[in-house]
């Protein structure tokens, strides 16, 4: 693998409830705070995807979203290319913004609604090379339709007068006209079709191809990510339980978390024969969040069968990721 | 087998008209099916097929005008009681040229028409759980109290102890750990995968004769997903219940029902029992068979590391072609039948005993 | 003509190709229509008002046709009690609501718009305190605060309508927030700073320019027909301006003495202009509203 493209250590974000006007003055501040993100860490390499898989809640955008500086973070370094980025200013970012581009859930996300197609792909384009004359921008446009298979007939159109797919073709469009190197892609597919998903994927992977981008693909579907990333980290409750080659994650995962996660997928489970009883054995439904020890002990089926060692609660002795086998790690002081 | 159904829909058609465009969006277009007693029928399809739609439809659930247009819901339980009586004579609708121009309808009358047709039906006999648990339960009222106001107002259960009692009989049933606690929760205190099952023991507290489930894991995450998926399936066989299941999700379709049913733009593609129209080796409908194809499964990844995706997009209602409303984007569309494809729309053609398939490559010679 | 589609129901498949005048109803149409003609007469009105380009003077008093009818001796409108051609006023009345009145509505609109913003944009950091400020200019009875400051000051159209315009600003203020917020909430402004567009571009063009211009302007026309009831108001009260300058409002008032001897006319007339006037303001506002929102807003 070549140099990494990004790197993101210990990276944390807390979240405090909504407070009351007069909360200030109490001094509980730090007691009430979630950790959305706890310690995550991660690198990216060159024309690689990795993909971040989780449960809602789990931090996964908040993490994409730290990335990109779109929100703030308590603790932690990311360094593009080795350059620490950091502690840069929001225009001091700015310009690395060109490289560094997300794709968001929400399809609307990237289209102002009164604004036409072609008026959005030009701005973009702009972003990128503000003085560019008309006739090149025009090209740009045309060039970046076909890049996405979109008709050019679409660019008089209004956002609201496309379909979800086409809504998410002029959403890569944009942010491919910036020509960036790093694109964090969070859940790109999870609004639209299956019949539509499956042309998205496509679409994303020729890109990659094309222009050697590499991905952080976001997402809860599992055999999505399975079938997009290289690599998969697996996030449960702000932190990074296990971490491999995507094909590893899938067909020996040696977290629990991971195998009861990939032992969910309905229709994998529809194929096979349901193992009976496993689904009311697997602990309470609530996200309970301990303080210490291991995050996902409650939920265990290892726990449990273990009769419940002291050691998984004990919160001086929380796991940390370990080598399992090359470039495979895992937080688990039972891994499977 | 000639048993009667217990619910029959014949030619239900509903529109609606959209402002922006200036044009009718026939969401569902002329659509029959069928519900067995004591089995699952699934109805998948993706956005815009009219599967929701369809159901709604026939609960008469369906405000906007001009709403329903024609059809027959039939729904046969000790006496056979068509659901939709009476409503095409509250429906007036211009043509010109054969076209529908304008469709009138003295909504309050059709309004107070529909309640009287399912007066004792829907909610009782017939109860619907639907995708967003959270907008469905009150948010004032405990999940207990609005269970125990279920089992009042649908079984003869009077007093407040022993609808009580009831509400937690049926919180226990759909698995609840601790139901005395939940009993007394109120919804915002509920996680997603718990809200779903209250929804459920509300919706079975009426002891209904069919339960209709409108994407009921839809929105959850995995492992509640595969839990709400087993504790549909548990109940469906403990109790004998008829169900119809709605879903985008072939995975929790195939899990959890006997037949299915295939939709695709306001019409129905094809039928058939479970196994036969998911199976990828079977003949079927090649609507059917792209779909398979396009989801990310591992074994779908061709040699070049892609998904067979199916090209162009979504049937937009509005717009309905001409002839099978998939033909511009088939991948078996041949010379043989493509004349007929582009001009003329297949009926559903009886392949096999309940085996049904809207595809002229399928028509009996 | 052939086409591909199946043809048993109306369709209209280049729907997107309707601008938002041609798909308007005709009531829209109609309101939009009238209220520019009005907007139309009250701009060439102080035009002439302004270059003096009047049909008579406009304190001249003809003592011998007094309280006329319309169109007696070249009195295109009548005369009042005075003998004083009732047109030329009504032209002149003109001057007194019409630059204030736009004053207090750059007024609304700007103080309005940049309350919208902060409270929507940077939200941590002002929404709390722009929503106190809001209601605490919403708590204050408009017209109390307007005697308010004549009282403190002295009866002055301009420090009136800038009262009237502060007192606008927070119902703006809410408006353009809800516009960045309905923004905000499909991601639409993390989406913008994500692709790398500064925060000027993103409040100027984006929220200002293409979200918040039809509402701004609809709340423009809104605020005119306000302006010009508050001003015709006070006016009739005698806070406002004052005799001989004439002003739809002291006109009425003091045609009103005379209505009892059933000379209703030199009351009626900038009675029926305020109400044209002020109607013209409101069907504008209205029927833009219906054109410009009701579409593609979603």
């Amino acid at each position: 693998m070549s140099q990494p493209i990004l790197e993101v250590i210990e990276l944390r974000k807390n979240f405090y409830p909504r407070r009351g006007l007069f909360s200030s003055l109490s001094k509980e501040k730090n007691a009430r705070s979630i950790p959305a993100v706890d310690g995550v860490s991660f690198t990216l390499h060159e024309n690689e995807t990795l993909g971040l898989v989780g449960e809602s809640g789990c931090g996964k955008t908040t993490t994409g979203k730290a990335i990109l500086k779109l929100m703030s973070m308590n603790s932690g370094e990311i360094r593009y290319r080795g350059t620490d980025i950091t502690a840069y200013t929001p225009e001091q970012f700015r310009p690395l913004r060109r490289d560094i581009q997300m794709i968001f859930q929400d399809l609307d996300a990237a289209l102002n609604p009164k604004m036409r197609i072609a008026d959005i792909l030009r701005e973009a384009i702009h972003v990128r090379e503000a003085d560019a004359d008309a006739v090149t921008v025009q090209r740009q446009i045309y060039d970046l339709l076909d890049l996405v298979n979109l008709k050019k007939n679409k660019l008089s159109n209004y956002p609201s007068e496309l379909s979800g797919g086409e809504k998410r073709r002029i959403g890569i469009a944009r942010v491919l006209a910036v020509r960036p190197k790093l694109i964090v892609a969070d859940e790109p597919t999870s609004a639209l079709d299956v019949s539509i998903q499956a042309q998205v994927i496509n679409l994303l992977r020729d890109l990659q191809d094309q222009f050697g981008l590499s991905f952080l693909f976001i997402s809860h579907d599992l055999q999505l990510v399975e079938l997009m990333s290289h690599r998969v980290a697996v996030m449960y409750l702000g932190q990074i339980v296990e971490m491999g080659p995507a094909k590893e994650i899938a067909n020996s995962p040696r977290h629990p978390y991971t195998s009861i996660l990939w032992s969910s997928i309905v229709e994998k489970r529809s194929r096979e024969i349901p193992v009976t009883g496993s689904a009311s054995a697997w602990g309470v439904f609530d996200f309970e969040r301990p303080l210490g020890g291991c995050r996902f002990a409650p939920r265990c089926p290892v726990y449990a069968e273990r009769g419940r060692p002291s050691i998984c609660t004990d919160p001086a002795n929380s796991p940390t990721l370990k080598v399992a086998s090359e470039g495979h790690v895992v937080s688990c002081h039972f891994p499977l | 087998m000639s048993a009667t159904p217990l619910l029959r829909i014949e030619d239900l058609r509903t529109y609606f008209y959209s402002r922006v465009k200036h044009a009718f969006v026939r969401s569902v277009d002329g659509v029959d099916l069928e519900v067995m007693r004591g089995e699952t029928l699934g109805i998948v399809g993706e956005s815009g097929s009219g599967k929701s739609v369809t159901m709604l439809s026939a609960m008469g659930l369906v405000t906007a005008a001009p709403g329903v247009v024609t059809g027959k819901v039939t729904f046969n339980d000790e006496v056979p009681q068509d659901l939709l009586q009476g409503l095409e004579a509250r429906v007036e609708i211009e043509r010109r040229d054969g076209r529908i121009m304008r469709v009138a309808k003295d909504n309050p009358s059709w309004q107070k028409q529909v309640e009287r047709n399912l007066a004792g039906v829907r909610g009782r006999k017939i109860s619907m759980i639907f995708q967003n648990p959270k907008m469905a339960l009150n948010p004032f009222e405990t999940v207990g109290q609005q269970i125990a106001e279920s089992v009042r107002l649908h079984t003869k259960l009077n007093s407040a102890a022993e609808a009580r009692e009831k509400a937690l009989y049926w919180l226990d049933q759909v698995r609840i750990d601790s139901p005395r606690l939940r009993y007394d929760n109120h919804p915002f205190g509920l996680s997603g995968g718990m809200s779903q099952r209250a929804m459920i023991a509300m919706a079975l507290a009426a002891e209904p004769r069919m339960l209709i489930a409108d994407e009921p894991t839809t929105g959850l995450d995995a492992t509640i997903q595969a839990r709400i998926v087993d504790l549909l399936d548990d109940l469906k066989n403990r109790l004998g219940m008829t169900m119809v299941l709605i879903s985008h999700d072939i995975g929790v379709i195939s899990r959890l029902s006997n037949r299915i049913a295939v939709m695709y733009g306001g019409r129905v593609m094809e039928t058939g029992p479970t196994a036969q129209v998911l199976d990828e080796h079977a003949e079927g409908h090649p609507y059917t068979r792209a779909l398979l194809a396009s989801t990310p499964r591992p074994e779908n990844v061709t040699a070049t590391g892609r998904l067979p995706a199916i090209e162009g997009e979504v049937l937009d209602t509005i717009n309905v072609p001409c002839g099978c409303r998939f033909h511009a984007r088939c991948h078996r569309i041949n010379d043989a039948v493509r004349a007929r494809c582009e001009a003329v729309e297949p009926e559903l053609f009886e392949i096999a005993p309940g085996r049904r398939i809207r595809c002229w490559l399928y028509a009996p010679q | 003509m052939k086409t591909n589609f199946q043809q048993d129901v109306d369709t209209v498949s280049e729907y997107s190709q309707l601008s938002a005048w041609q798909s308007a109803s005709i009531g829209d149409r109609v309101s939009v229509g009238y209220g520019l003609c009005v907007v139309l007469v009250v701009v060439l009105s102080y035009i002439l008002g302004a270059f003096g380009w009047l049909p008579h003077d406009p304190d001249a008093m003809d003592l011998e046709t007094m309280m006329a009818g319309p169109f007696t001796n070249g009195y295109l409108l009548g005369t009042d009690f005075m003998g004083r051609d009732i047109l030329t006023r009504l032209i002149l009345g003109i001057q007194a609501y019409f630059l204030p009145g736009v004053l207090a509505v750059i007024i609304a609109l700007g103080l309005g718009s940049l309350l919208g913003v902060l409270a929507g944009y940077w939200r941590s950091r002002f929404e709390t305190s722009v929503t106190y400020f809001s209601n605490l200019i919403d708590s204050l009875p408009r017209m109390v605060l307007m005697l308010l400051v004549i009282a403190a000051f002295r009866p002055n159209i301009y420090t009136i309508m800038v009262v009237f315009g502060i007192t606008t600003a927070p119902t703006i203020a809410m408006l353009v927030k809800g516009k960045v917020m309905m923004l905000r909430e499909r991601n639409f402004i993390e989406s913008a700073v994500a692709l790398g567009l500064s925060s000027r571009v993103i409040i100027f063009k984006h929220i200002l320019w293409y979200n918040c211009r039809a509402l701004l302007l609809i709340q423009a026309t809104i605020g005119m027909a306000e302006a010009v009831l508050i001003e015709t108001s006070l006016s009739y009260l005698g806070f406002g301006v004052q005799e001989p300058t004439p002003s739809w409002g002291n006109m009425v008032q003091a045609g009103a003495n005379y209505l009892m001897q059933g000379d209703f006319w030199p009351s009626t007339a900038p009675a029926i202009a305020i109400m044209l006037t002020v109607l013209g303001f409101h069907l504008l506002g209205d029927g833009l509203n219906n054109i410009f929102e009701g579409r593609r807003n979603r």
